[in-house]
Formats: C-alpha cells, sequence, structure tokens
C-alpha cells in the first residue's frame, strides 16, 4: 500500500485543477506545492545529512534572480531561469559549500545564515546589475489562469520527490545519514565526508533555486527582501521540515501545508485581526513540544492516541 | 425538551442569517499590513477607511446600502497580498478592489487585478512602475515618486537657490526611487549632488556617514526615509552640528506625527515634502483631521487622507456606475472627476502613466514644534523661516 | 588634511560607543549559546520587550529609561527562567533526530511576543524623549582653537558607561560567586560540569535568565537613543549572532572586544565605503571569524594566556 501512495497522490492532484477550484485556492495550492519542494530541498541537506542550514533563502534568491535577470537583460522568457538556475545554483553552491562545510554544528547554521544575508544586501547595492530595491517587473506573465503554473510546480516536485527518494535508497543516503549520526566515525570508515556533504549542498540548493526561478515567474515581480529575507524565507524553510517531520518523505509536504495553508486559514478567520500570529506562535510551539520529530516523524504518537489504551503496550 | 430548543436555535440561526443576507449591505475586504514592519501605517489607514465608513453610512451609504469594511493582514508580504487579491476576486466576488500600503503588495496586487480585469484603486503605492505597465484596470490616486518633492524643487528654486546637495535614502524601492528622481533634478538645476548613500532601514548610528556628510560641507541636506530613521538623522545631524542651509526630508519618515515627538528641539525648522496636511483648503480635509485627532490624539499624515478619500471615490464610482461589475465600475473610475479631502481627483494618461492623478505636493516646515504649511504659497499657513539658524546659535 | 583626520576620529569615537552597546547584545546571547547549545531566534524580541518596560515606565511615571534597567532586568531574568524551565526544557529533553528544533520554539516565542506587543500596545513607534537627548560634548567647546572638531553625544556615552557597568557587574558574578563559576564550568565541558555536582538544569535556567536580563538591560540603554516598535527585534538578534561568533561562544571577554570590533568595522565600512555596504561588512566579517577564528577571539585570548 504504502508503495503506491505517491503515484495517487500525484494523480489525484493531476485531475485537481479539472474539478474547477477557484483561482484563490489553486494560488494556495501552488505555494504549498513550492515551499514542498523547498522543503525537499532544504531536507536531503538538513534533514538526511544533518547540516542545519540558515540561509536556503541564498539558493532561493539565486534562484529567482537568475530567472528575472535573465528577463531583465536579454529580454527572453523568465522560463529559461528553471533551467540556467541549475548551473548557477550549482556554482552558488560549491562556493558557499567551500566556506561553510568546514565547519559544524550550529556554527555551520550561523555561517549559512550570514551569508544569505551578505546575497540580500548585495543583491540591493548593485543597483545596475538588479536594479536593487526597485526589483524586477515581469511586464506580462506567461498565463492568466493557474492550471499551467501548477502543472509546471507539480512537475518539478514529483521530480525533486523521486530525486530525494532515489538519492536515499542509493549508496549516497547511507553516506549522508553515517554523516548525520557521527561525523568522524563515518571519516574514519573512510568516506569522503567533505565531498557527500558538498553533494548534499548541490542537490539542496539546486532544488530550492528552482522552486526560486519558479516564483519569480510566477509572482512576476521581485525585489531583494522578498526573495533574500532571513525570517520569511530561510526560518520558513527550517519550519516546513521540522513541523512536518525531519528526515522523512513526506514531512516537507505536510509542513508545507501547515505553514502556508493553515497560516493561511489562520490569517482569515474572523475577528481576531493582527492576533492571528500569536494563534500560530503558539499552534507551533505546541507542534514542536509534543512531536520533537514533526508531524510525520511522530505519525505514531499522533496515531496511538486515538488507539484503546491496551494496545499501546 | 431538549428538541424543543434545538429547534429554537435553528430557526434562531435561520433568522439571523436571512436577515443578514437580506439587509442592505455592501462589503469591502481591504488588504493592509496589519503586522509587521509597515503595521504602523496600516494601522492609520485603517482608522481612516474607518471615519469615513462611518461618515457615509451615517449619511445613507451608497445608494442606500450599508459599506460594511473588513481588513486582512497582508503582513506586507507580496505574496500573502496576492492570496488576499484572489480571494477578493475568486471567492467573494467583490467588484473592486483598494489599499494596501508598500509599493511592492501593491505591484503583486495590481498584476493579478490587471489579469483577472478587476479594477484596482493604489492608495499609497508611490513607486512610478505601477501605472507605466499600461495596465487598463489599475489606478492611483496619490501622485508617484517621481512628482513627491515637486513641491520642494519649487521651494529650492525660489527661496533657497542651492549650489549643492547631499541625498541620504534608505534602502528600499521608496527610497531608492526618491532618490534617483532627487539627482535627476538635481541635474536640471543645476546642483551638484555630493554624496548620494544608501543606508538599511532601522540603523542605529548614522554619525560615520553623517561625519562624511560634514566634510563636503553640502547646502542642501536631502534625506529619504520611511519610518523613525527620519528622527534618528535629524538628531545625530544635531549633535555632529552639521551646519547646511536647509534640511529636507522626503516625505513619510518626516511627515508623521512622532517625527516631532522624538526629534524635539532637532526637528526645528526642517522642511519635508508631503502630499497633504490637515491645513489645506480641500473641503472636508480639516474636518477629516479633527476626528481623527479627537479619536486618536494625533493629527494623521498624509496616508490616512489618502485613505479617507479613497473610500469616497469608491463611493462616487459606485454611485455612479451603470453596473456594479467589474467593468461597469472600470468605466465610472475612469470618468472620476472630485475633489476629496486629499484633493482634485482625475485618472489620466499622460507622460507615460495610465490612470494616474496628478496633483501639486506641499512642503511643510516644523516651527515651534508645529508642523506648519509653508509652499507653495497660497497654502501657506505660515512664513517659511529661511535662511535657518546655525546649530550653536540655537538655544 | 585637518578635515580627513576629524572624519576619521569622529567615524572611531562612534564606531567605539556602537560597539559597547552591540556587545551588550551579544553577551547574553554568547552565553546562552555556549551554554545551552541553542540558537536562540527570540533574543531581539525579548530586548523589544525590556524596552517597552522602559517606555511605559518613562510616559507613565516618569522614570528616565537608564533608571528602569534596574525594573526591566529583573523581569526579564524572570521571563528567561520561566521560558527555559516551561518552553525550551521540555524540547531538549526528548530525543529528535536533530536538536535543532528548539529553534522552531524561539521563532514561536518571538512571533507571539512580537504579535502581542502589536496587539496590545499598536505599532505606533515609540520613544522616550529624555532632555538630554541630543545633548552632546564638543571639543571647542574645551579647546577653543581646535584644529578640528569632535563631538561627543551625551546620551550615548551614558548608555556606553552603563553598559560598561553592566558588563563588569557580569564579569565578577561569573568569576567570583560559586553560581558563575558553575555556569562557566556547564558552558566548558557539560559532562565533566556534571561529574563535578553541577546542577545542569539548574545553570541553563539561570543562564537564560541572565541572558535575558542583560539583553534588556541593553533595551533600557537604546531606548534614549533608538525608538521602539514591536517588531524591531530581528535586527538585533542578528547582531547578537555576528558578537558570538566573533568573540566565541560562552565567552564575556570575547563578546565584548567581538562587539567593540563589530562596531568599529561597521562605522569604518559606513564611512569609507558607504552606509549601504556596512551590513555587508557585518557579515562578512562574521563569516571570516567564523572560517579562519571558530572559537572567536576568545580561543586567542585562552592561548595567550596557557602560553604564560
Amino acid at each position: 500500500m504504502k508503495k503506491f501512495m505517491p503515484p495517487i497522490i500525484l494523480a489525484v492532484l493531476c485531475f485537481l485543477p479539472l474539478v474547477g477550484l477557484s483561482s484563490y485556492a489553486m494560488h494556495i495550492l501552488v505555494l504549498v506545492i513550492m515551499w514542498s519542494i523547498i522543503g525537499m530541498g532544504w531536507n536531503l541537506l538538513g534533514g538526511y545529512c544533518g547540516q542545519v542550514s540558515f540561509g536556503h533563502a541564498a539558493f532561493f534568491g539565486m534562484g529567482a534572480y537568475s530567472s528575472g535577470l535573465l528577463y531583465y537583460h536579454f529580454g527572453i522568457s523568465g522560463w529559461w531561469g528553471l533551467l540556467v538556475s541549475i548551473p548557477v545554483l550549482t556554482i552558488t553552491s560549491l562556493v558557499i559549500g567551500f566556506i561553510c562545510l568546514r565547519l559544524r554544528g550550529a556554527y555551520f547554521a550561523l555561517a549559512t545564515l550570514a551569508l544569505g544575508e551578505v546575497l540580500r544586501v548585495t543583491a540591493e547595492n548593485l543597483v545596475k546589475f538588479t536594479q536593487g530595491d526597485l526589483g524586477i517587473l515581469i511586464k506580462q506573465r506567461t498565463w492568466v489562469e493557474k492550471t499551467w503554473y501548477f502543472y509546471v510546480i507539480l512537475l518539478l516536485a514529483a521530480g525533486s520527490f523521486l530525486l530525494v527518494k532515489k538519492v536515499m535508497e542509493s549508496k549516497l543516503g547511507y553516506y549522508f545519514v553515517a554523516i548525520r549520526e557521527d561525523q568522524d566515525a563515518a571519516n574514519s570508515l573512510g568516506i569522503n565526508t567533505t565531498l557527500y556533504k558538498t553533494i548534499a549542498l548541490c542537490l539542496s540548493g539546486v532544488l530550492t533555486g528552482m522552486a526560486g526561478a519558479f516564483y519569480m515567474n510566477y509572482m512576476g515581480y521581485i525585489d531583494p527582501t522578498t526573495v533574500f529575507p532571513l525570517y520569511d524565507i530561510s526560518i520558513v524553510t527550517v519550519m516546513v521540515v521540522m513541523v512536518g517531520g525531519v528526515a522523512t518523505y513526506w514531512g516537507p509536504v505536510i509542513g508545507a501545508l501547515i505553514m502556508v495553508f493553515l497560516a493561511e486559514v489562520i490569517r482569515s478567520m474572523p475577528k481576531i485581526g493582527a492576533a492571528h500570529q500569536t494563534l500560530f506562535g503558539i499552534l507551533l510551539i505546541f507542534i514542536i513540544i509534543f512531536l520533537p520529530n514533526g508531524i510525520v516523524g511522530d505519525f505514531r504518537k499522533i496515531t496511538g492516541l486515538f488507539k484503546p489504551r491496551g494496545a499501546l503496550k | 425538551m431538549k428538541k424543543m430548543s434545538v429547534i429554537f436555535a435553528v430557526s434562531f440561526l435561520a433568522a439571523f442569517f436571512a436577515g443578514s443576507l437580506f439587509a442592505q449591505e455592501v462589503k469591502f475586504a481591504i488588504p493592509l499590513p496589519l503586522t509587521g514592519t509597515n503595521a504602523k501605517f496600516g494601522e492609520i489607514e485603517k482608522r481612516s477607511y474607518e471615519i469615513a465608513m462611518e461618515e457615509i453610512n451615517a449619511k445613507g451609504g451608497v445608494k442606500g446600502k450599508k459599506i460594511v469594511l473588513v481588513f486582512e493582514d497582508s503582513q506586507g508580504k507580496p505574496e500573502v497580498a496576492r492570496s488576499i487579491a484572489e480571494k477578493l476576486i475568486d471567492v467573494k466576488k467583490q467588484p473592486v478592489i483598494f489599499g494596501e500600503y508598500s509599493s511592492s503588495c501593491s505591484k503583486a496586487i495590481a498584476a493579478v487585478a490587471e489579469e483577472r480585469k478587476t479594477p484596482y484603486l493604489v492608495v499609497t503605492g508611490a513607486t512610478d512602475d505601477i501605472t507605466q505597465q499600461n495596465y487598463k484596470y489599475v489606478f492611483r490616486l496619490n501622485p508617484t515618486n517621481a512628482y513627491y518633492a515637486s513641491g520642494l524643487i519649487s521651494f529650492f528654486k525660489e527661496v533657497v537657490k542651492p549650489m549643492s546637495i547631499a541625498i541620504l535614502y534608505e534602502s528600499s524601492d521608496f527610497g531608492t526611487s526618491g532618490a534617483e528622481d532627487m539627482v535627476k533634478q538635481a541635474e536640471k538645476f543645476p546642483m551638484k549632488v555630493l554624496t548620494k548613500e544608501q543606508y538599511e532601514k532601522g540603523a542605529v548610528d548614522f554619525k560615520p556617514i553623517l561625519s562624511k556628510v560634514k566634510s563636503e560641507k553640502p547646502d542642501v541636506i536631502y534625506m529619504v526615509s520611511y519610518v523613525m530613521d527620519a528622527s534618528l538623522l535629524m538628531r545625530q545631524i544635531k549633535e555632529l552640528r552639521i551646519d547646511a542651509k536647509l534640511y529636507a526630508g522626503g516625505a513619510a519618515g518626516f511627515a508623521i506625527p512622532e517625527f516631532i515627538q522624538s526629534a524635539k528641539e532637532a526637528a526645528e525648522y526642517v522642511v519635508t515634502a508631503t502630499l497633504w496636511s490637515p491645513q489645506v483648503v480641500y473641503p472636508g480635509a480639516k474636518e477629516f483631521a479633527e476626528k481623527y485627532k479627537k479619536l486618536y490624539q494625533d493629527y494623521p499624515s498624509y496616508h490616512g487622507a489618502e485613505a479617507y478619500s479613497a473610500l469616497y471615490i469608491i463611493k462616487d464610482v459606485l454611485t455612479r456606475a451603470k453596473s456594479w461589475t467589474p467593468d461597469g465600475i472600470r468605466v465610472a473610475m475612469k470618468g472620476t472627476n472630485m475633489v476629496t479631502a486629499f484633493g482634485p481627483i482625475r485618472f489620466e494618461d499622460k507622460a507615460g502613466y495610465t490612470n494616474q492623478n496628478f496633483m501639486d505636493t506641499l512642503v511643510l516646515q516644523v516651527i515651534n514644534g508645529q508642523f506648519e504649511t509653508i509652499w507653495p504659497q497660497k497654502y501657506a499657513t505660515k512664513k517659511y523661516v529661511y535662511p535657518i539658524p546655525r546649530w550653536r546659535d540655537r538655544k | 588634511m585637518a578635515a580627513q583626520v576629524e572624519l576619521f576620529l569622529q567615524t572611531l569615537i562612534s564606531g567605539f560607543l556602537l560597539g559597547g552597546l552591540y556587545a551588550l547584545i551579544g553577551l547574553g546571547m554568547a552565553l546562552i549559546m555556549g551554554v545551552m547549545r541553542i540558537i536562540n531566534l527570540a533574543h531581539g524580541d525579548l530586548m523589544m520587550v525590556a524596552m517597552y518596560v522602559a517606555y511605559w515606565l518613562f510616559t507613565l511615571f516618569h522614570i528616565d529609561p537608564y533608571l528602569s534597567v534596574f525594573v526591566a532586568t529583573p523581569l526579564l531574568f524572570f521571563l528567561g527562567v520561566g521560558l527555559q524551565k516551561f518552553l525550551i526544557n521540555p524540547v531538549m529533553k526528548v530525543e529528535s533526530i536533530l536538536p535543532h528544533n528548539q529553534v522552531i520554539l524561539t521563532v514561536g516565542i518571538g512571533m507571539i511576543l512580537a504579535n502581542l506587543a502589536t496587539v496590545f500596545f499598536t505599532s505606533n513607534y515609540r520613544s522616550t524623549p529624555v532632555s538630554y537627548a541630543s545633548k552632546a560634548w564638543y571639543l571647542t567647546d574645551f579647546w577653543k582653537n581646535a584644529p578640528i572638531e569632535l563631538s561627543l553625544s551625551a546620551p550615548w556615552s551614558l548608555s556606553f558607561l552603563a553598559a560598561v557597568i553592566i558588563t563588569v557587574a557580569l564579569w565578577f558574578f561569573l568569576t567570583k560567586t560559586d553560581t558563575g563559576k558553575s555556569i562557566r564550568a556547564t558552558a566548558q565541558d557539560i559532562d565533566a560540569a556534571l561529574l563535578m555536582g553541577v546542577n545542569v538544569g539548574v545553570m541553563r535556567a539561570v543562564t537564560f535568565g541572565i541572558g535575558a536580563a542583560l539583553v534588556g538591560g541593553a533595551g533600557c540603554l537604546f531606548i534614549p537613543i533608538y525608538y521602539l516598535y514591536p517588531s524591531l527585534g530581528k535586527q538585533f538578534t542578528n547582531v547578537g549572532f555576528v558578537i558570538t561568533v566573533l568573540g566565541g561562544m560562552g565567552s564575556t571577554e570575547g563578546a565584548i572586544i567581538g562587539g567593540v570590533i563589530l562596531g568599529i568595522f561597521e562605522s569604518m565600512t559606513a564611512t569609507y565605503l558607504g552606509m549601504g555596504w556596512a551590513p555587508v561588512g557585518r557579515f562578512l566579517i562574521f563569516v571570516a571569524a567564523l572560517v579562519f577564528l571558530p572559537g572567536g577571539v576568545a580561543s586567542i585570548l585562552r592561548k595567550q594566556r596557557l602560553g604564560k
């Protein structure tokens, strides 16, 4: 049964636009899927390989800008950005990896956080190249209807899911987990930790960057503060995976559902006005206290609650 | 017994819903940043919309229908602003959208509105390109950034006659485009631009950059700040005793009451561009300002007047519209020709803009701890103070 | 020439003063990170809470913000202990794949604090217009014919002085008292501390309390020279990170030196490269410290001490 879950869900999602969802629902859906891709990317590096990054906005923003700058400087469709972002992000990841991967634990997290911020401020200051804070605006978005955007992002998500799954089922996956569990032990077993960490970082960066390139084409407008922010992207990415479930295939998807869909539901609840963030904050705290491995990671705990007492032992 | 109460509850609920269904009301949701860095401005606008709503309803509403406003928090994030716009168009079937504060959120909504052929009235987003895209369904009631300083420029030309200028601006689309525009104006003048420096919003210490400005001795220091950076800048200018002929602000942070409250005597004689002040002669302006002050202790900034007038424009448009459909409203909005508390409103296509309202902007000066309108002279409430005393000669 | 010297000296002065204040923010974070190994993303929001305390004391009772340090720091201490005891500790105790899930907790706490401030106090910009807000001393006041003019802001110097006093007090606490010694032991080696009979659980709560109190004190010192609104915390959290890494986790001397280095470096970038680049400078020095000096200034200090 479990084996068939991904194709079934994919098939259901494929037919979803045909049932005539409102464009509002489609927008939320597109955002949820986009965030799951970012989450899957982060999960590969953070969840499986144990290198917790606080700077995924760097990758997201580089992807968005590689798409936006192609449009702005060469006048070609921003969709080429999806392809171009792959080499761009590989190089970015190699550079970031060269600087940060020798660091461990909290130091690695802080270094990536700083690099994300460096990229944001650089984009703000290179006015001639990036338009700085004026941002890049696509005059005419490709489609008015959401259907095609939905299929594009769904395709990307399915690809990412498959990629993560294949990687984790290969030898590479074992190396990643070994590095997460004990880097020194992995090293002494002859695993080239730097190499495998770099691979994880590159894969992670490329996935996130492609989501960023999609964002540019979908939203039609970017500026440094919308695609490189520390809290709205980097930290939200970490939360998507941690709330959903670290090192699980479905964790990022569930996390994205909560961070986008549930946040939107809570935000549009009537009569609470600005207080919606308090409510959401409390929800997050509850999740992490009772389900420290995220919803998918601690799924047994949830089902256990509903089972009769005797069945537990 | 239990059955009885259920029946009672059901009939009560039915009556309640029927009542609200058939009541003559028209509901609008307005996207605004109610949390985050721009929340202050979201709040000013929210209050102003509410004042306008009560006034309109007290006078019988729109075509006998009561206006009901709800506010949606966009958190200042473009994708959330877009979510709200999609929801309003698609789920709520709202035939016209208005509101939002920052330029980036306004852009996100404008793109959706144009694609979905629903009129959108931009209320405060100031970057030029919003109305330069040939959007048919996007209207803007506030002048664009390029025109913000027009009043200030004429004050420079006729009174100050500066030879050089230093420009400091915050790194945001508002700050950047304001500074770029001043550079263009300075070339025409001609006036030498000595420095043009950008700073991160919320910076603590401006003294390094101000020391540099001091060593260059500019005639005018022009600063574009969204928020309270304005008061820090003036406090530190006073501390360093930088004696320029004039300190000029580019609206926003320099034109809110908190600027004077926080900078105190350092704010004295500072001039700022503004789109509106409580002293303007347009009908209803003074009444609105007083009403706002009575409710919330402070005079509203121009953002409040924009929001207040926006609802009056919507009311006017709805009254004239042949049908309350997006296209009916768009046609009616294009034909708008009215005078609001904010000023005369007409949506014109000229100078590369589409559906853009053009108007004179004003210059305020802080005199005796109060904002006074000093330019153009026909609106002046007090004569400008120029030349201003040097710092060491002040008490 | 004189103008260039003046520019340089004035930049140095403001960088130094800024650095002292930054150090106080960094101190709390360095302690928390050193002892608990957690990244506290609510640090700046705690500072915001203290600033509101100072603001209301000033507005309602006309208490000078510098005096409200004595109210705000104990309040923040208890807030910190409470947060640690009831929220952070339970999460740290459970086994999870990544220990970083506490980050969500601190983000959530920060989110709630900032949002509650918006709900209760509105998002108005607040400030405490003290009478000496823009008072300053000038070189020409003391030396009539000075070739250059330098100025020293009164509230900035006061804040700096207060920061130094608080830091010295903290240093005494950490080196001279038993509790302080236990905290330092926990920071250096948790297992050894446990073996030596240190109650690590209590030390963690106390540390988080002290960290919160320190940043609370920083808030009171910042409000006379800055302003206040609910979501201001984030930028100061970032400053805290940079200093912690520059100085070294769990090191007080390191945090102070790190703060001053950061202040001067930022001011110098602002003067000579442009203020827009100052944040780039901040984070580049941060990355450089991470790569070339992991362990921060503290590691150099330690080496010197061992050398003797």
